[in-house]
């Protein structure tokens, strides 16, 4: 059977983690004291490097190199953005870690703060998650008074401010450059990359954008060592990793769990999620947020890991695994995918603002009516077209599972014939 | 009212104020404030509130006015005493949220945007408010709801004055 291994979870049942006392004797904090005093900066990025860590919120680029982005011997100013605008349909752990846990988060920030030489960091949660931010903006404030924030950390020459900033509602500012352009106090629109954030992000510095659990990760890495953050999984997807899995399932809820090619992502559905509730036959699973394609029931035996799943066609995306069985009509869940996209397009590049309401308007007759002769060519053709011609992922974000809807499941997309 | 500068109490300004020193540029804070704001002013932006916070903040009527139109959390009409939002993306739908959208249309006789008639409640249907694992899920104002029923829905619902 698979177990969960418990490493950013160990003491998430303890409502006293949350506590500044609680998380130092859990040894809180040891790591970051540590770096300050022993370890240079690059020393941190270095562990990080070992450890194999890849970010955390969808992309899975890896953490170190990102850092390493950053210029050296700037004079300008350097920022980190945490990414906590959690919003990928499926995903709910960075709020686990920020509700449950908010120092382990903090700690990582200041670490990553500390390996790249950044004096300001910034938290943006999303507007939603109001128990986040008033839990977040309590620990920050016991950090500071114990000196962990603030200037001149533990009397050395590191100073580090932090702030919670709150989005208010938009699903494209968990875009990194969205983000970047949201804190700035404008409407989320994304940037043409490169310049890369590393390079040139907040008013125009270098910014590190990281999501929360990377955070986390980054706090095991140099509490632990990067030698057992790269012990653990396997090749490609070091660690462990928080899975969201929703959807039809007996058990749904928030995992840390190994990635691995000796069990597959049905095993996990089954073992870890219990399959589904209503004992009905799977009928698709969407293995990394809805932004990706979905797998068919007969598709899920490839191997537990962020390679394994690309090969399959689909990807672990941010951990988000949602399974829906063969009592919905797959009519219904394209729809709805394609609702929240054409919603969520935030209007700046064409291709997607009129692709993806189109898109909705023609899966929507679909659902009613179906498709009519030729229908379907035409659907493929415009997806087509949206897919690299934007500024930023989201518009492939309902490409990809569009199509890959209408490819896997011919027969409930099947079009009227006219006489 | 308190003061020329501002239109707004001085509990706000203060706050703003505070705000303002967390960036290096005021107009970083524009957002942070506005919850203050609507907060104050409410629940929603009418053109004098507009006018007022991009005064305030040194920018043209048309930035904030943009900002409100983005962000799904800034209303630009009135709204009810209690703001509730209903998620509907994916995991909440395969877990029920279509049946609790009808049943709210028809016991409060609401639909998407709409404010009952007494003014209690405006109801909102929202995208992925990432409680997956707990779906389907509401907020009132700011205290979630998750796992829910329409017997849940109702003694929640049923609660608010």
């Amino acid at each position: 059977m698979i177990q969960e291994t418990r490493a950013m979870l160990e003491f998430a049942d303890d409502p006293k983690q949350i506590e500044l006392a609680t998380y130092r004797k859990n040894g809180g904090y040891d790591a970051f004291e540590k770096a300050l005093k022993e370890m240079s900066p690059d020393d941190v990025t270095q562990e990080v490097l070992k450890s194999g860590l890849r970010g955390r919120g969808g992309a899975g680029f890896p953490t170190g190199r990102k850092w390493q982005f950053v210029p050296k011997g700037n004079d300008k100013p350097k920022y980190i953005a945490v990414n906590a605008d959690e919003s990928e349909p499926g995903t709910c752990k960075d709020r686990v870690i920020m509700e449950q846990d908010p120092h382990q988060m903090l700690e990582g920030t200041l670490l990553a703060a500390y390996a790249v030489g950044a004096t300001t960091a910034y938290i943006y949660i999303r507007g939603e998650f109001q128990k986040s931010i008033r839990i977040v903006e309590d620990a920050i404030d016991e950090a500071r008074a114990a000196n962990l924030i603030g200037k001149n950390i533990l009397g050395t020459d590191f100073s580090c401010d932090i702030w919670v900033h709150p989005g208010a509602g938009a699903y494209i500012c968990g875009e990194e450059t969205a983000l970047l352009t949201s804190l700035e106090g404008n409407r989320g629109y994304p940037r043409i990359k490169p310049p890369f954030p590393a390079v040139e992000g907040l008013w125009r510095c270098p910014t590190v954008v990281n999501n929360v659990e990377t955070m986390a990760c980054v706090t095991q890495i140099l509490r632990r060592g990067g030698d057992w953050f790269a012990g653990l999984g396997c090749e490609g997807s070091t660690g462990t990793r928080l899975f969201c899995l929703s959807g039809h399932l007996k058990r749904p809820g928030v995992y840390e769990l190994e990635c691995s090619t000796d069990f597959t992502l049905r095993d996990v559905i089954e073992q870890i999620g219990g399959g589904t509730l209503s004992g009905a036959p799977i009928q698709g699973v969407m293995p990394g947020g809805s932004s990706f394609p979905v797998l068919r029931a007969d598709e899920l035996d490839c191997g537990f890991d962020i390679e394994s799943v690309a090969k399959a066609g689909s990807s672990l995306g941010s951990g988000a695994i949602m399974v829906f069985d063969d009592t919905v009509n797959v009519r219904d869940v394209v729809l709805n995918i394609s609702e929240f996209y054409s919603h969520e397009s935030c209007g700046q590049c064409t291709p997607c603002r009129e692709g993806s309401d189109w898109v909705r308007r023609m899966l929507k007759k679909f659902q009613t009516d179906g498709p009519d002769e030729g229908d379907i060519a035409t659907l493929m053709d415009v997806t087509d077209k949206m897919d690299g011609t934007t500024i930023c992922a989201l518009a492939v974000a309902i490409v990809w599972p569009v199509q890959s809807f209408l490819k896997k499941y011919p027969e409930a997309f099947a079009e009227k014939v006219t006489a | 009212m308190s003061g020329n500068e501002s239109k707004f109490s001085s509990e706000l300004v203060a706050k703003v104020n505070e705000l303002w020193k967390r960036y290096p540029h005021k107009k970083a804070a524009l957002i942070p404030a506005m919850h203050l704001i609507q907060a104050e002013r409410d629940g929603w932006f009418s053109d004098e509130t507009v006018a007022d916070t991009a005064a305030l903040f040194g920018l043209p009527d048309m930035h904030v006015r943009g900002v409100v139109g983005f962000y799904d959390m800034f209303h630009s009409e009135p709204v009810g005493r209690h703001v509730v939002r209903l998620c509907k993306t994916l995991s909440c739908k395969l877990r029920g949220a279509d049946g609790l959208i009808q049943h709210v249309n028809e016991r409060y006789g609401v639909k998407n945007g709409e404010t009952t008639q007494d003014g209690c409640f405006t109801f909102k249907h929202f995208e992925c408010l990432g409680h997956c694992a707990n779906a389907p899920m509401m907020l009132v104002d700011d205290e979630k709801h998750l796992d829910l029923t329409a017997d849940k829905l109702d003694s929640v619902l049923g609660g608010l004055s």
